[in-house]
C-alpha cells in the first residue's frame, strides 16, 4: 500500500466537487419524478439519496484526510487478492450471461438508475486510493471511464428498445419504430442536428484538451521500451490477444478475421426478421455472438489492458500498486512438450543436424502431429459435427458454403476464448509450435 | 425546345412546311444563331437595339407584312444583298422604323430559304433549332445563312460611311493608347521581367543545390550508429552469472556469462524481444529478462519460458579479438531454434 499523506487532501477537492454532482443529478432526477412523472415515492428516494451525497461531499470537501470517504482497506485487499485474469474473465463472461437472462429486469429506469448511482459511488470511494486514482485520473486513461459509462448507456438503450419490442411482437403488435414511422428529410432535419452535434463536440474535445493535456514523454528508443509499454487504447484488445498468441495469428489473422467477419454478415444472415427496428428474441444467435465479440471480447479486453495489466504486462489488483519487481509465475510450455516429454516421457523427435530437408520436415511433422491433429479436428471435423447436432437447423437454411464459412469464423473467434483458458488451466504455450518457419498456434 | 426534340419526323415537316406558310416560327429558329455575326458586323448598331431586332419574335410586324415585305424586294431587286443594304440603312436616319425594318432582314433570308426547302435541310433545321449546344458540321446550313450578311456587312460599308466611321477609328485607338503606353510601362516590364528572370533562376539554382546537398546526406562520412563490431573488454571483466546490462542503450545488447547445457559460456544476447520486438528489461532479482509489451520471460540463457515468445532471444557473434579482448558482431546472429547456438562463433567458452 503506497499512500502519500497528501494525496487524501489533493484529491479531495475533485472529490467534493464529484459527489456533489452526484448529489445535483440525483436532485434533479427526483424533481423530474416527482412533477413530470407523478412517482412522489420514488422522488424521495431519490432525494434522499442526494441529501446522504451531499453529506459525502461535505465530508470529503472538509479536507481532512481522516474524512474523505474510502473503502476500507480490508476491502481494498480482498479485492486485490480475489482479482486476476482468470476471475476477470470468468466474471465478464457470467455477467454478460446473468445480464442477457435477466434483461427485463436491467432495462427498468429505476434499476438502470440504481446500477448508474451504485457504479458512481463506488468509483467515487476507489479513488480516495492512491494507486486506483493513479490509474484512473491518468488522462490516457479518462476516455476509457467515459467508454465504460457510455457503452452501458447506449447498450441499455438499444436493449430496452429491444425488450419493449418482443414484448409487443410476443402480444402481436407491430414493434414500436413502425408505429412512429414518420420520415423527415435529410436537410434540414438531419444535417443541422449534424452541423450543431459537430460544433458542440468539437468545443468539448477543445475544453478536453485544454483541460486534461495528453502526457508527453521522453524520445522514443528503439533500445528501450517504457514498462508497462501500452498500445493506444482500442488496441489494448489487440494487445491482449498477443499474450495468448503469436503475433502474425493475433497482430494479423484474427484482426482480419474481424474485419473480414463483420463484412460477411449481412451475406450470412438468413433470418429475416428484425429488421429496421431494436429485437433480441428474434434474432437471439445474431445477437449474442454479436455481442460476445464485441462486449466480452473486445471492450472487457481493452478495460483490462487499461486498469488491470500493468508493469511487465503482469495483472495487478484495482488498489494494488504497479511495481515493476512483481513476480509472478507464468511458466508455460508447447503442447509438443507436454505430449512427448511430459506424457510419453521421451524426447522431442528431432533430426540430426545435416539430414536432408525431407527428414527435417518429417520429424517436424511428427513432433508436431498432436497439435496439428488437435487443430484438423478443430477446424475441419466440428462445422460438420455441429451441423448434425446443435447447428442443424441453422445449416438447412444456409446451405453448405455459407455454413462452412460461418461455423468456421465462429470457431477461430471461439479460438480466443479457449485459448485463454487453455493458458491457464494447463499452462499451454501453443498448439502448433513451429519455430524454424515462425508458424505458431 | 426539348418538347421539339420528341416530334416525329413527318411532325417536323408538316410543322416546318406550315411556318414555311406563315413564315415566322422557322425565321426565329433560323435566325437565331446568326444574330451574333449580325451584331458583330454592324458594330456601329448599338446592341440593345441589335438584339431583339434579331430576335425575329420581336417582328411586331405582322408575319404576312414581312413576307409581303419580302417579296416584293425580292420582286423588285431580285437580288436579295442589294435588297438588305437597302433594309439596313433604312433604320439609320429613322429610327422609329428599326423595328419594323430590321426583321425584314431574317425573314428575307428565310423567304430565300423557302425557295428552294427540301426535307434534309427542314430536318436539318429542326434539329438545329431543338439543339442549344454546339452546331456540328452536319448542321451547320444556319453558317452558311450567315456569312453571307457578315459579306454583305462588307458591301454595305460603302452606302453608311459616314456613321461607322467615326466609331471604328475608336476601337483602334485604345490600341494605340497601349502603344503609346509601351513606352512607360516597357520599363515596369522589362524591370518585372528581368526581377522575374533573376528571380527564378536564383530559385533553380538554389533548388538544384539544394538537391545536390540533400544527396550529399545519402553518403554520409560518418555513420551515425555505432559500429557493428565493437570490443567490450576482457574476460575477467565477465564473472561467472553476470549479465552485462551497460551496452543496451548504445548497442542493444546483453553480454552474458552464464551456463548454457552445462557448459559456462560468454554470449551476446540480440536486446529484441522475439515476440514483438519490444526491448525486455534484466530482473536481476528474478534472474529472468521480461517483456513489458506481453510478459514474454526468457531465462538467463535466452531461453523463453513463459508469456508469449515463440522462440529464445537471437545471439550476435562473438570472439576473442587479437588484442585479447572479447569483441561482438552484430552482423550476425544466432538462433537457438535453428541448432545454431552450437556454432563457435556464437560464443566464448570460459
Amino acid at each position: 500500500m503506497h499512500a502519500s499523506p497528501f494525496f487524501l487532501s489533493d484529491v479531495a477537492g475533485f472529490l467534493g466537487g464529484y459527489y456533489a454532482f452526484i448529489a445535483a443529478m440525483n436532485g434533479v432526477f427526483a424533481f423530474l419524478l416527482w412533477r413530470k412523472y407523478g412517482q412522489p415515492g420514488w422522488a424521495i428516494t431519490w432525494s434522499a439519496f442526494a441529501a446522504a451525497m451531499m453529506v459525502l461531499a461535505s465530508l470529503a470537501l472538509s479536507g481532512a484526510p481522516s474524512l474523505v470517504p474510502a473503502l476500507p482497506d480490508s476491502v481494498r485487499n480482498v479485492v486485490n487478492a480475489l482479482s486476476g485474469p482468470v476471475l476477470y474473465s470468468l466474471g465478464t463472461v457470467a455477467l454478460f450471461t446473468v445480464l442477457f437472462i435477466f434483461r427485463k429486469f436491467f432495462v427498468q429506469s429505476m434499476v438502470a438508475w440504481t446500477i448508474l448511482n451504485a457504479a458512481l459511488v463506488l468509483m467515487g470511494l476507489s479513488m480516495a486510493d492512491q494507486n486506483f486514482a493513479a490509474i484512473v485520473m491518468k488522462p490516457d486513461n479518462v476516455p476509457i471511464v467515459g467508454l465504460v459509462f457510455l457503452l452501458a448507456f447506449f447498450t441499455w438503450v438499444a436493449t430496452k428498445q429491444a425488450v419493449v419490442n418482443d414484448e409487443r411482437i410476443a402480444r402481436g403488435e407491430p414493434p414500436m419504430e413502425k408505429l412512429n414511422d414518420e420520415k423527415v428529410l435529410v436537410w434540414p432535419d438531419l444535417v443541422y442536428t449534424e452541423l450543431i452535434c459537430m460544433v458542440a463536440v468539437a468545443a468539448f474535445l477543445l475544453l478536453w484538451a485544454i483541460c486534461l493535456p495528453a502526457p508527453l514523454e521522453e524520445p522514443a528508443s528503439s533500445v528501450k521500451t517504457p514498462n508497462p509499454s501500452k498500445a493506444p487504447w482500442y488496441f489494448l484488445g489487440l494487445q491482449e490477444m498477443l499474450v495468448y498468441f503469436d503475433p502474425w495469428y493475433a497482430g494479423v489473422v484474427l484482426p482480419s478475421l474481424v474485419v473480414f467477419g463483420l463484412m460477411a454478415m449481412p451475406y450470412l444472415d438468413f433470418n429475416k426478421k428484425g429488421n429496421g427496428y431494436y429485437s433480441i428474441a428474434e434474432r437471439k444467435f445474431a445477437y449474442l455472438s454479436y455481442q460476445f465479440g464485441f462486449l466480452v471480447l473486445w471492450i472487457t479486453l481493452i478495460i483490462l489492458g487499461t486498469f488491470l495489466r500493468g508493469p511487465n504486462w503482469n495483472f495487478y489488483g484495482p488498489f494494488e500498486y504497479w511495481t515493476p519487481y512483481k513476480v509472478e509465475v507464468l511458466n508455460n510450455v508447447d503442447l509438443n512438450q507436454m505430449f512427448w516429454v511430459q506424457w510419453l516421457d521421451m524426447p522431442l523427435p528431432r533430426a540430426a543436424a545435416d539430414a536432408p530437408w525431407y527428414s527435417q520436415l518429417g520429424h517436424i511433422l511428427l513432433r508436431e502431429s498432436p497439435g496439428l491433429v488437435v487443430l484438423g479436428l478443430y477446424l475441419v471435423a466440428l462445422p460438420p459435427l455441429l451441423a448434425v447436432t446443435i447447428f442443424r437447423g441453422m445449416f438447412a437454411k444456409m446451405g453448405f458454403i455459407r455454413y462452412l464459412i460461418m461455423s468456421n469464423l465462429m470457431l477461430l473467434m471461439l479460438s480466443l476464448p479457449l485459448k485463454m483458458a487453455l493458458r491457464w488451466t494447463m499452462n499451454l504455450k501453443y498448439i502448433v509450435s513451429i519455430p524454424e518457419i515462425s508458424l505458431n498456434f | 425546345m426539348a418538347d421539339k426534340k420528341k416530334m416525329s419526323v413527318a411532325e417536323i415537316l408538316a410543322a416546318a412546311r406550315s411556318a414555311d406558310g406563315n413564315g415566322e416560327k422557322p425565321a426565329a429558329a433560323e435566325a437565331s444563331p446568326p444574330p451574333e455575326p449580325v451584331a458583330e458586323a454592324q458594330a456601329e448598331t448599338p446592341p440593345p437595339a441589335a438584339k431583339p431586332a434579331a430576335s425575329a419574335g420581336g417582328g411586331r410586324p405582322s408575319v404576312s407584312e414581312i413576307l409581303a415585305m419580302a417579296r416584293a424586294k425580292k420582286a423588285a431587286g431580285g437580288d436579295a444583298e442589294a435588297a438588305k443594304p437597302a433594309a439596313k440603312a433604312a433604320p439609320k436616319p429613322a429610327p422609329a422604323a428599326k423595328a419594323a425594318a430590321k426583321p425584314a432582314a431574317p425573314a428575307v433570308a428565310a423567304g430565300k430559304k423557302g425557295v428552294q426547302r427540301d426535307t434534309a435541310s427542314i430536318l436539318a433545321a429542326a434539329r438545329a433549332a431543338s439543339k442549344p449546344g454546339p452546331v456540328s458540321k452536319a448542321e451547320a446550313p444556319p453558317r452558311p445563312a450567315a456569312k453571307p450578311k457578315s459579306t454583305t456587312a462588307a458591301a454595305k460599308a460603302p452606302p453608311r460611311p459616314v456613321p461607322p466611321k467615326p466609331t471604328k477609328p475608336t476601337k483602334p485607338q485604345p490600341a494605340a493608347k497601349k502603344v503609346a503606353e509601351e513606352d512607360r510601362r516597357g520599363f515596369l516590364q522589362i524591370a518585372t521581367g528581368s526581377f522575374l528572370a533573376v528571380g527564378f533562376t536564383a530559385l533553380s539554382v538554389t533548388g538544384g543545390l539544394f538537391s545536390l546537398g540533400l544527396a550529399r546526406f545519402f553518403f554520409p562520412n560518418v555513420l551515425a550508429e555505432p559500429p557493428s563490431k565493437f570490443k567490450v573488454g576482457f574476460k575477467d571483466g565477465f564473472p561467472a552469472g553476470k549479465v552485462e546490462t551497460k551496452y543496451v542503450a548504445q548497442y542493444g545488447v546483453w553480454v552474458v556469462n552464464g551456463d548454457f547445457q552445462g557448459e559456462q559460456q560468454i554470449y551476446a544476447l540480440k536486446t529484441v524481444c522475439t515476440h514483438l520486438g519490444c526491448t525486455p528489461s534484466w530482473l536481476e532479482a528474478e534472474q529472468k529478462f521480461k517483456c513489458p509489451c506481453h510478459g514474454s520471460g526468457f531465462y538467463k540463457d535466452g531461453i523463453n519460458f513463459e508469456g508469449p515468445a515463440p522462440r529464445p532471444l537471437e545471439r550476435y557473434a562473438i570472439r576473442i579479438a587479437d588484442d585479447g579482448q572479447i569483441e561482438v558482431d552484430k552482423s550476425r546472429t544466432f538462433q537457438e531454434e535453428l541448432g545454431q547456438w552450437a556454432d563457435p562463433q556464437s560464443y566464448v567458452s570460459v
